[in-house]
Formats: C-alpha cells, structure tokens, sequence
C-alpha cells in the first residue's frame, strides 16, 4: 500500500475506506457474539442470579462487587488455589511445549532419512480431534482398567491411582497436554530454524564451536521472537484449556487441579440437582479474563513483540 | 501533443517533503530518464505519475489529458516494478494475458458498443511482444523457474502488451547481473526505437541514464537539479551536485579563490595557478575538472601538483589512473587526497610520482554554494 | 588415523541417537492411536483391559463394534455425521470469508482507527469463550433459534475468526505490496486484485483457516450440548460423549470405533492438505 504515514486524517479516510466495508461483517460478529455476552457475563457477575438457590435464578439483583469480596475474603483459599493452578497449569505446559518441542526441531532439523515421514507422524497427535483422544487418555490413566498400569504392571510397577492424588493428577494431566501440543511446537520450530541461513553455522564450525555453542549462539537468538510469540499463544491457550482438566481430573482429587474455567463450568452446569450459580461462574471468568489481560500486556510491552507489526 | 506533463507537484508528508515543487515536460515519444540519489523523491514522483501515490499539490498530465483524480487503471500507463511484480501462481501468458482480459474493446461490427478481448487476438499480441523479447518459449512456465533476466523481459511484455500512454519504469535493471545489464540496457533501448512510445525510467545509476536517456532529469532531495540532454549535462552541469553525480569517473574538485589583479583572473590554490579567460567574482570558488581532461606529465609545469600513483586500471585503448596528492602540497588537507585520471594507455605505472596539471578551457567552477559559474567558463565559448 | 575413526564413530553415535529419539517421539505421538485403533476391533469390556491387549491377537479380532455404531445406533452414524458437516461446513466457510476479509484489511488497508480495532479484537477474543454459553443460551432462547441450524451455526462461525484473521494478516503483509499494485496498473479495482490476485496466493494460510474453523465446531461438546436436544440434530461429538457415559465402561471397542470413524474426515483432510497446512501454519505463527 501507498506510504500513508503523516497524511491526514481526512486523506487517508478518503483512500482507505474500503476496509471499512471489509471489516464490516467480522465487527457485527464480534459485537454480537462477543462484546455483547462478554458485557452481559460482567453484569451477570454483579448479581445473586442463581447463588440464593432455585430462587435467584430468574428473580436476581444487583449486588455489586459483594461476589468478588466475598471470593477474596471468605472464600480466599479457593480463589487463590484456582490462581495458583491456573498459572501451575499454562506455564508448567508451555515449558514442556517449549523444551520439548526445541529439542525435537533440533533433531529433526539433520539431514537425516526419513525425516517427512517422522514429521507426518509426530503431527498426527494433533490432527486427531482433541474431544476424542482426551477421553482416551482419560481412560488410559484408570486405575483399574488403564492401559498406563496396565503397562506399569508388567515392569513390576504397582498401579498408581492417577487422579486420587494431586501430584500424579498433575503429571497426568502434564503429559497429556504435552501430547497433544507438542506436535504443533515441533513443526514451528523446525520450520524457523530452517529459515536460519546455513553459513553461519559453517562460519561457527570453522571458528571452533562445538553444537552446543552453535545452538546458543546461533539458533536461539534467532529463535527468540517464535519462542516469545508461541509461548505467549500456548500460555494464553492452556490457561483457558477446559477439556482436559475437566475430563480427565475434573478439578479434582477436591479443587487441586480446578482451574478458572473448569470451576466456572461447574458453578453453572456441574452438580446435578443444585441450582446453576451463574453469577459465580461469570465472576470466575471475569477474573481469568483480568488476570489473562494483565498478562499479556506485560509479555507485549517487556518484549516489544508487537513493534513493527502494524506498519 | 506532449507524452507527460508534470506541474508544480510537491508530495509532503507531515514533516518531509518527498517532492519539492517539481515542474517538467516529457514529450511524446522521448525516453527520460530521472537520475538521482536515494531518498531522491524520482520514486515517488514516477509512482505519482502512475496514480499509486496522490500529489499533495501540482497537477499530472497524461497526453495533455489532466489524470489528478484517476485510478491507476484509467491512467492509460504502464508500469515495470522494480521486482517486476509478476504473479508467482501464474504462467508467463496468464501473467502478460490478465490485463487484456479486463480490456473492453470497442465492438467492430458495432463502434458504439464494448466487449471482450477475443482470445484469438489476446493470444496474437501475446506471441508477438514475447517473440518480439525472445521470450516465447517461456509461455507456459511459472516465474520462479525463470532467470532473472527472462522475469524481466516478461514484465516488459506485460507492460508492453498494454499498448499505453506511456511506460513507467522503475530501476527495472538494478536486480540483474552486472553482465546481463549491459546487454539488456541495449535491448531496451531498442525496443523504445521501435515503439516510439514516452518511456519514464528511474535509476541512480548514472552510466544507465547517459546510455539510456533522450533527456536527464536529475532530482536531489526532492528537487528537481536539472533536465538536459545528457551531452549538455555532462558539459553545462547546473550544480556541483549535478557535476559531481554524472560522469564517471567522477569529476575531480579543487577548492580555491579566485583573485583579480588588474582586468584578468585567476584561480589560485597553493602552488596552482590558473589564469581565467572569463571573468567572475572574486571569492572562494571551486575548480571542477573531468579526469579525462587533466594533464599528467612526468615534469612539473607550471600550476601542476605532484601525486603518487597508486593504481592503474586498463580499460583498453586508455587507463584510469589512481592517484594520491600527498597533504602536503594541499593547503588544508589532513590526509591526501585521492582523485582518478584517465590517460592514455600504457603511459604511466603504479609507483611512480607525477605532476597533475588542470586544462583551464575544459574546467568548471562552482561558486561557495554550489551554483555553477557560468562567467568564469571558457567552456561555453568553445565550439 | 585414530582421529578419523574416532570422528566417524561419533558421527554413527549421533545417527543413531538422533533416529533413537525420533522413533521415541513416534511412539509417544503414534501410541494412543494405536491403542484406540486396536482396541476399536475388539469387543472386550473395559475391565479385561491389560497391556496384554497391546499385541493383537486374531481371536479376538472383530468388526463387531464398527459394524454397531455405524447401523445399531439411535440416531443415526448417518444423521450424527450429517449434522457435524452440515455445522461445521457452513461454518468453516463463514469463518473462513470472515478471516479473509478481516487479514485483508487490516494487511492492504492503513485506516484511521487501524491500532484501536486491532486492540479491540485481539482484546476481546482472551475472554474465556466457555462462559459465554450462558449469554449465548440466553440470547438465543430469546430469538427461538436453540435446537435449531442456524442457532448453532452462527456461533461456530465466530470460533476462531480472530485468530485466523491475525494470521492470514501476516500472511499477507509477506506478499510484497507492488503485486496489488502491478494488478492496479493492469486495470483491475482493488476488490477484484484481492479476488483474483491476492486470495490464490493465499491458498496455503486459507487452507490452515478452513482446517481450524471446521475443527472447531466438529469437536464442539459443550456448546452444542446446551443448544441442542433434539437427537435428530446431534452431532457426532454429541453421541461420542453420550455413548461413553451410556455403555463406555462395559463396551470400550464402541467407543473407540465411533473415535476412529469420527476421525477419519478429519485425518483425510489433513493428510490430503498437509503440505498447504503446514505451510500455512509456518508463515503464518512464523513472525518476521
């Protein structure tokens, strides 16, 4: 497009209104699927709709921020547990994702046979829809029946009980997060460092470096920006990521692997036969958004990510 | 009828301005060249002529039509990018074909009324300007299995194929290889003896425009220094920028006073002295001599300064010289001063010391700002 | 000569190694596959479920469960699968429009309000999208389009429209700016440049967009369960999840044979768009 920096206003509204136009149809969408419920679970989240039981449901009142205070006072160790796991959750994941997925770009960036074929296959995890292969894992690390002691079992493990206790509930859920991204960073990452130009790792090699070396030097500084800006995505998605927790841990063994989201959920839809607390639920989720907001502005503004990408 | 007239355009943006009021005239048929620097502004004013870029002010007129409010498709021009632009998803004849099929052509059986291009005659224009380029047995291949030089000839036939106003050509040869350069410089100037069609080129590189060009137009900061023929320019440079900029190698300056002593002037700096047959204000002025008119002897003459040789290049029948002019004999010279010489050949060697004499008749001065002395010049009276 | 058969010997150690590892991966990656894949042609109840099942053994062979998903089930493989495409298609097509246009515009267009609008959506799309079921079941109740197509298609639609309009944006500010503007000199207006010039050199960022929108709403549970309870408009997602509560513990082969056929569009598509996919999703979360 034509160098538009420093014209006016009225020059560059007189050229490129056609976006407008283009804009038009996503700005409706967003507005009406978007802005509006998000407004709405704000203001959801203000009321008693559903807390005071059976009755509140559809008879509720504004109450204020009498919700939050009461999360952060009376109710302040869930709140704070659903803080602490759900930071647990997206950062422990993105740095598996991240190491896992640098170390395996940097075995398959070799010239090495077969490596497409190893591609296609490490990259089927994640073409599997996830609903499907979560309530598989789910199923695998049973206790009685999962495959996971089954296969513990013939190297004389006893069977462990994944989701009675917090820790194992954890690393089964880490790994099946790792399972189902790691595929994904993989392929980001060979595709960067097949961008980096093949000289200056000959130049290295000429100087004395070893591989070690080469990779610190080389590759991850030119790596930095895909690092950044994918693990930005990943935190931003695990921190949100309701199905695995909710399938296979469901927040358990009691809140220790409740997130904010998944406890929403089961403020609204989870107990049978218990009213739908949806002005908890929508506080929950007001709080993930403030805390994701918050977050990501830092990342932005410490990393200058952002700083030539609108021209 | 004129080919382009461009008047009084400037291009501002909020602080710089891109384009100083810039005013010129490019006749039907003639092959212009606007020479300059980076950040020049010959870009913007040549993307201003297409239409990709509004003037802030001034007016643009295409074949005596006034085209300020027109899209780049009504403009009737058009344009060979520098990276030549072609559509990588299509063949060569999908890529020289796209614009004539949006053509509507006036209906023969029926003047009043438009329709397509028929195939058989998109497809006979297309043959022809690929012959024409030799080019045709690319037809059916895609850009990135062609080489540099044949992706250029296609953005040539594109533009061609167009039959327009007048051709825009931006720095079109800068991406090829030294030695393709050459020989495509020489194509396309045949091809605009052929064609005889306006052609507006833009380069900084001036072997390019003194080849090329039917006229210069040299542009500094925005400005427009100069529009002559190339031969006028090179012997009448308005500026000492234009001096300095055109001509290879480059013209050789020496900063000095002029001193009057009763009726006659001369050019003093240090030992040099060079008696004046114009006349001129007395000040600081500056002495501009093209290598191939200095005088290099083995004897010191009178007003000569000695240098060193410190390279020799054989460019056939004569050499550039490289020489260096020891501090020393420079008044004000920190470190020496390093000027080229064309000699002729075989004359001198690397090493040896030499005196540089200056041919007044053939010398140029520049006063303190630039502007060329017109008085002080025995050149315009030679014939 | 003691150099060189060292060097050569570190050189196969790192061979070996390297294809050590990738087979690992494979493993790792290919596993529960397979377990699902085996499993799917066998009948066994969840309780007799060893590493012993691992290594599949003829006897116990059998098509019994594809063969009962696919013609013994109410509703319908055939309505489930119906519904999924008809959701996901339409939606992946709206999204897809959506996205193109948006990375257009905010790729090929410098308007007054450019930053803003970009803020806004990127800022409106960290909003945890679970919880806007209830507004949505709200909304929609209102209208009278739950149980219905179009109640489920229009929010499907707005999946990931964000996300794929941020990456066809960058896709786009790779194509160089003076191929629109050779299609402007050539005659076309900016809306048939972006039409016949620009959108085809997109296919490989486009292909990824369509490949997110649909899966999106294919593997949709919680949001077709709230808007959807009328069996003739299930979708497959829906009658997995309602399989494994009704029968999952005591037959797993169901389960796993629904996984695997629900899958299979899926794997096909990616299989046959790997290479657009692929490149799509490199220059697209690729910056600079």
């Amino acid at each position: 497009m034509a160098d538009l920096r420093d014209q006016t206003l009225g020059f560059r509204l007189r050229r490129e209104w056609p976006a407008y136009i283009y804009l038009l149809p996503v700005t409706i969408v967003l507005l009406v699927l978007n802005a509006y419920p998000i407004a709405y679970t704000i203001y959801i989240s203000m009321t008693d709709f559903g807390i005071g039981g059976r009755f509140s449901l559809f008879n509720y009142h504004y109450v204020g921020l009498a919700n939050y205070s009461y999360a952060f006072t009376s109710n302040a160790s869930l709140s704070w547990e659903l803080i602490g796991n759900s930071f647990f959750w997206a950062t422990g994941s993105v740095a598996l994702f991240l190491g896992v997925g640098l170390g395996l770009a940097t075995v398959l960036n070799q010239e090495i046979r077969g490596k497409t074929i190893y591609r296609t296959l490490i990259l089927l995890p994640w073409a599997m829809p996830a609903f499907i292969t979560i309530l598989v894992w789910s199923n695998m690390w049973g206790y009685q029946y999962g495959i996971i002691n089954g296969l513990l079992a013939t190297v004389h493990i006893a069977p462990v009980y994944w989701t009675e206790r917090a820790d194992t509930a954890w690393v089964a859920l880490f790994v099946t997060n790792l399972w189902l991204s790691f595929p994904f960073y993989t392929v980001v990452f060979v595709a960067t460092m097949q961008a980096i130009p093949k000289d200056l790792y000959e130049a290295a090699s000429i100087d004395g470096a070893g591989s070690f070396s080469k990779f610190f030097r080389i590759t991850l500084p030119y790596l930095k920006p895909t690092i950044i800006f994918v693990g930005l995505m990943g935190f931003l998605f695990t921190f949100n990521n309701f199905y695995p927790i909710y399938i296979i841990t469901t927040g358990g063994p009691g809140n220790a692997t409740q997130i904010f989201i998944t406890k929403a959920y089961d403020q609204a839809f989870g107990a049978v036969g218990a009213t739908p607390a949806f002005a908890t639920a929508a506080m929950y989720s007001v709080i993930d958004f403030l805390i994701i907001v918050a977050f990501t502005v830092i990342v932005l503004w410490r990393t200058d990510l952002t700083k030539n990408w609108l021209k | 009828m004129t080919g382009i007239r461009l008047e009084h355009i400037t291009k501002r943006f909020k602080k710089e301005v891109a384009v100083d009021d810039v005013s010129m005239q490019v006749a039907d048929g003639e092959f212009l060249v606007i020479l300059g620097a980076s950040g020049s502004g010959k870009t913007t004013i040549l993307r201003m002529i297409a239409g990709l870029e509004v003037q802030t002010s001034g007016h643009v007129y295409i074949g005596d039509m006034l085209v300020d409010d027109y899209e780049p498709r009504d403009r009737n021009i058009a344009m060979v990018f520098q990276s030549y632009a072609l559509y990588p998803h299509l063949t060569v004849y999908q890529n020289i074909a796209f614009g004539l099929k949006l053509r509507r052509v006036p209906d023969p059986h029926d003047e009043t009324k438009l329709r397509k291009m028929p195939k058989a005659e998109i497809d006979q224009k297309i043959h022809s300007v690929t012959t024409l380029l030799g080019i045709p047995e690319t037809l059916q291949k895609r850009p990135a299995e062609l080489s540099g030089g044949q992706r250029q000839r296609v953005a040539l036939a594109r533009a061609i194929v167009r039959d327009p106003e007048a051709f825009l050509l931006d720095e079109p040869l800068s991406n090829l290889d030294a030695k393709i350069r050459s020989n495509a410089r020489i194509e396309l100037k045949r091809i605009h003896q052929q064609l005889r069609q306006t052609f507006v080129f833009v380069t900084h590189d001036q072997t390019e425009a003194m080849t090329l060009g039917d006229r210069l137009a040299v542009m500094n900061h925005g400005r427009l220094l100069q529009c002559d023929t190339p031969d006028r320019i090179l012997s009448h440079p308005a500026s000492r920028y234009v001096a300095a900029f055109v001509g290879s190698p480059e013209m050789v300056f020496l900063e000095g006073a002029v001193e009057a002593s009763g009726g006659s002037y001369t050019f003093v700096k240090d030992r040099v002295r060079i008696p004046l047959r114009g006349v001129g204000p007395v000040g600081p002025v500056t002495l501009g001599q093209r290598p191939w008119d200095l005088l290099v002897a083995r004897k010191p003459e009178d007003g000569a300064v000695p240098a060193n040789v410190t390279g020799v290049e054989h460019l056939g029948s004569s050499d550039q010289l490289f020489l260096e002019i020891p501090p020393s004999a420079v008044t004000g010279a920190a470190s020496p001063l390093a000027i080229r010489a064309v000699v002729r050949a075989y004359d001198f060697h690397v090493g040896e010391s030499v005196y540089v004499g200056f041919d007044a008749d053939r010398a140029l001065f520049f006063d303190a700002d630039g502007a060329r002395l017109e008085s002080l010049s025995a050149a315009d009276r030679l014939p | 000569m003691i150099q060189r058969k060292r060097r050569r010997a570190a050189r196969i150690a790192k061979r070996i190694a390297t294809h050590a590892i990738l087979i690992a991966a494979c493993v790792f990656a290919l596993f529960p596959i397979y377990f699902i894949v085996i499993t799917s042609f066998s009948t066994l109840p969840v309780e007799s479920i060893t590493a012993s099942t691992l290594v599949p053994s003829v006897s116990q062979f059998t098509t019994k469960s594809y063969h009962t998903i696919l013609y013994d089930q109410s509703p319908s493989f055939l309505s489930l699968l119906e519904n999924s495409l008809i959701f996901s298609g339409s939606a992946a097509a709206i999204g897809l429009a959506l996205a193109a246009f948006t990375g257009f515009a905010l790729s090929k267009f410098n308007f007054p309000g450019r930053r803003t609008f970009v803020y806004f959506i990127l800022l409106i799309s960290l909003f945890p999208s679970f919880v806007m079921i209830i507004p949505f079941y709200l909304m929609f109740a209102k209208i009278g389009l739950i149980n219905t197509y179009l109640g489920l298609i229009i929010p499907y639609s707005a999946g990931a429209v964000v996300f794929s309009g941020i990456l066809v944006k960058n896709y786009m500010d790779s194509i160089p700016d003076d191929i629109e503007e050779a299609a402007l000199v050539d005659g076309m207006s900016r809306t048939q440049a972006f039409f016949r010039v620009l959108v085809p050199l997109c296919y490989p960022v486009l292909g990824l967009a369509a490949f997110l929108a649909f899966i999106g709403p294919y593997t949709d549970y919680a949001l077709a369960h709230v808007f959807i309870d009328s069996p003739g408009l299930f979708t497959l997602a829906l009658g997995l999840y309602n399989l494994n509560s009704q029968s999952g513990i005591q037959n797993y082969g169901l389960i796993t044979a629904f996984a695997i056929v629900m899958s299979l569009p899926i794997v096909a598509f990616y299989m046959l768009f790997q290479r657009y996919i692929i490149g799509g999703l490199t220059m697209g979360a690729v910056r600079g």
